[in-house]
């Protein structure tokens, strides 16, 4: 063991000049990734909450399609589900203007179906009594939504939806195999070249760890702030 | 007031409500009393269509709904509801909201009423029921009386002809019970139209001027609250209210 730790080229593990050298790169890259999730995640989100009301909704031929959507969402890997964007659909005629636009395609319908599952566990774990107390005040469907509903909804749903924004920004890296030119498809350029694979990676993956950071960050600072009537005077 | 006609309400094959008649005049208080699963909250429940009864018709102030097995239209309902404020066993009070955002809420978005006036208002009525003091605070906050007296305050924002009660001191320590039925009390005095369903039967005694006992669905046993409550007819009464005095 102390031998095979001996033998080992802590040279080729990390080369920390090559990583500063590359990091304005990466970072330009970094960007596009960002753009990706965020835009991504927007439209899942939007795309979320209607597959959500669908799901809920009284009416089959509303309830049924969703739930056939996000089950098939929910079963297929986001890359096959790029490949057959990207690659596939050229086939039929239909063709992306850019890789980007069929990664944010791609990553927003499948996310949509995550967003859309805790979106319903959301609103539906707000108690019956709520929509009651808004019923008898003679608050309407919609008013009870936006003005009862879905502020408490938020609150429940924000924990899990972070974690789906921290899937959505790891998942972006999977847009670097329909050649979006994102953060991890700028490491591997670099690595291709200088063969210094471990640094390139290693020097990504921190990247995604200081953008998750951030987002993290975000996600406690909204949760205090949605949680301020929690037992609070 | 209030005139229900041949009032029946099933769940499924079961039946919770069969042909209630009962008819309350304005400025009276009726107690609904009877065991668990008699039907008293489905009937209050009844009364501002949280349920929709099957058969019968409600009439509340000037609106009257019949029910024949068809679905309401939301307008009706609605115009019913304008005529009733409920108070729930569980308070229900929006837990996001402040105690005056509570209050001013619903006069805010439904009858898009100005903030400042209602502002003023509400702060008039919480200080009626003692809950000036707690105005911004959130309702997490609160021990259960003070919810349930917030909750009370909230239902008379919207000048309710009838105001509901759903076991309104059920949930509650015995020491907040009283802080709540004082409350009501002071309701009552004031001439506000109630139904309550309760199990405090000797609140029942100082504020109901009705008592309505419900068994199995029907109301078996109505009147006076003195009379039925201390020299009751029907033999079920009188075994309700013997099993409650042991």
């Amino acid at each position: 063991m102390i031998e095979w730790f001996k033998d080992i080229h802590w040279e080729h593990l990390y080369d920390p000049q090559l990583a500063w050298d590359s990091l304005p790169f990466l970072l330009d890259a970094a960007k596009i990734t960002l753009f990706i999730a965020l835009i991504s995640m927007f439209l899942a989100l939007i795309l979320g909450l209607f597959l959500a009301m669908a799901r809920m909704s009284s009416f089959w031929f509303l309830r049924w399609p969703a739930r056939i959507y996000i089950s098939f969402m929910r079963g297929t890997p986001l890359l096959v589900f790029l490949f057959i964007l990207y690659y596939g659909l050229p086939v039929i005629g239909i063709q992306f203007d850019s890789p980007i636009t069929a990664g944010i395609v791609g990553i927003s319908l499948n996310f949509a179906a995550y967003n859309a599952e805790v979106i319903r566990s959301a609103l539906m774990s707000v108690p019956r009594g709520q929509w009651e107390s808004a019923a008898v005040l003679q608050m309407g469907y919609w008013q009870t939504m936006r003005r009862i509903i879905i502020p408490q909804a938020t609150r429940i749903a924000l924990p899990p939806t972070f974690n789906i924004f921290l899937d959505v920004v790891k998942g972006t890296s999977l847009a670097s195999v329909i050649t979006v030119h994102e953060l991890l498809y700028g490491a591997r350029l670099i690595a291709g070249r200088t063969y210094e694979s471990m640094t390139m990676y290693i020097t990504a993956a921190l990247i995604y760890w200081v953008i998750c950071i951030i987002i993290g960050h975000f996600q406690e600072r909204l949760e205090k702030r949605y949680n301020r009537y929690l037992n609070k005077t | 007031m209030i005139d229900v006609k041949h009032l029946k309400k099933s769940f499924g094959e079961n039946t919770v409500l069969e042909s209630i008649d009962f008819s309350v005049q304005k400025g009276e208080v009726v107690c609904l009393i009877g065991a668990s699963g008699s039907g008293k909250t489905t009937l209050l429940r009844c009364l501002n269509l949280l349920e929709v009864p099957n058969y019968g018709s409600i009439t509340i102030g000037d609106k009257a709904v019949n029910f024949s097995g068809k679905k309401l239209e939301k307008k009706e309902m609605k115009e019913l509801r304008k005529y009733s404020g409920m108070v729930f066993q569980g308070f229900h009070l929006f837990p996001h909201k402040t105690v005056i955002e509570n209050i001013i809420e619903a006069p805010l978005i439904v009858q898009r009423r100005k903030r400042d006036s209602l502002v003023i208002e509400g702060e008039k009525l919480l200080k009626k029921v003692g809950m000036f003091e707690h105005k911004d605070k959130y309702p997490d906050s609160l021990s259960g009386g003070q919810q349930q007296r917030a909750a009370i305050a909230r239902s008379l924002m919207m000048n309710p002809e009838v105001l509901l009660f759903d076991e309104p001191t059920s949930a509650l320590d015995p020491q907040l019970v009283r802080e709540v039925l004082r409350v009501i009390e002071a309701l009552a005095k004031e001439g506000q139209t109630m139904v309550i369903v309760t199990h405090e039967m000797n609140f029942a005694k100082r504020v109901a001027d009705k008592v309505f006992f419900m068994d199995e669905g029907y109301i078996i046993e109505s009147g006076n609250a003195k009379d039925v409550l201390e020299t009751p007819k029907k033999q079920r009464t009188k075994e309700f209210l013997h099993l409650l005095s042991e």
